[in-house]
């Protein structure tokens, strides 16, 4: 499979637009459209967990190329935690319940739009990143912060 | 030599400030050409679909199951 192309992104971002899934980029993919210069290979999407939202989302993944059985479309309208689709035009992992953030909404509240794409606020990414507590986060957090100080000065600046 | 933060608590090292401004220049486009690659990564890419109904439960499994290499082995 080729790499993640920027006009699949804007596939997936008019697709869940049209729709109305409710949803964010998170992970090392949201902290790349917020600015953070690292590279990744898939895309996490931070999905609300209600069985209409998953019902929406079913409907864009198909209309998007996805490959889903009846049982998964059921597994994705149930809002399972975690979901990672690797039968599709590209990857990409639901994630319904990820670590560091108790509440869709909350995180939603605080989320920005970058060029129409839905992206977690930088502390909800690296709070989740903490909480994952996983070897490869760990390595890499000290950048990302870094990269969280900085953009916080260049937001600062544009006020 | 980096820049100090705001609340003058540290610095961000001069190689990762120089990054966050090339980057800052691109536009969204590129950044994401240059963001997205493809690598093999074993026994995860070896699927086409999982699910799990926690995310303890899959935090688990890539423990149980994929090499400590990747990394996506808890701390």
């Amino acid at each position: 499979m080729a790499a993640f192309e920027y006009r699949q992104a804007e596939e997936i971002r008019d697709a869940l637009a049209r729709h109305g899934v409710r949803y964010l980029f998170i992970g090392k993919s949201g902290a790349i459209l917020l600015g953070y210069p690292d590279t990744t290979q898939d895309a996490d999407l931070f999905v609300e967990k209600n069985p209409e939202n998953g019902r929406a989302l079913v409907s864009a993944l198909l209309e998007l190329g996805f490959r889903l059985t009846s049982t998964q479309r059921q597994e994705i309208v149930r809002g399972k935690d975690f979901v990672q689709l690797k039968d599709g035009p590209f990857d990409l992992d639901l994630v319904f319940a990820p670590d560091g953030i108790e509440h869709f909404e909350d995180a939603y509240q605080k989320h920005l739009s970058i060029e129409g794409f839905p992206v977690c606020h930088i502390d909800d990414i690296i709070a989740s990143k903490v909480a994952s507590n996983r070897a490869k986060d760990r390595e890499s957090l000290p950048r990302l912060k870094a990269f969280r100080d900085y953009w916080m000065q260049q937001q600062r600046g544009r006020r | 030599m980096g820049v100090k933060k705001t609340d003058g608590s540290a610095e961000i090292p001069a190689d990762w400030l120089a990054e966050f401004e090339a980057a800052r220049r691109r536009p969204l486009k590129l950044r994401w050409k240059y963001a997205f690659i493809r690598t093999y990564k074993p026994v995860l890419d070896d699927a086409r679909y999982r699910s799990f109904d926690t995310t303890e439960e899959y935090r688990k499994w890539c423990e149980d199951n994929l090499p400590n290499w990747l990394g996506y082995g808890r701390v």
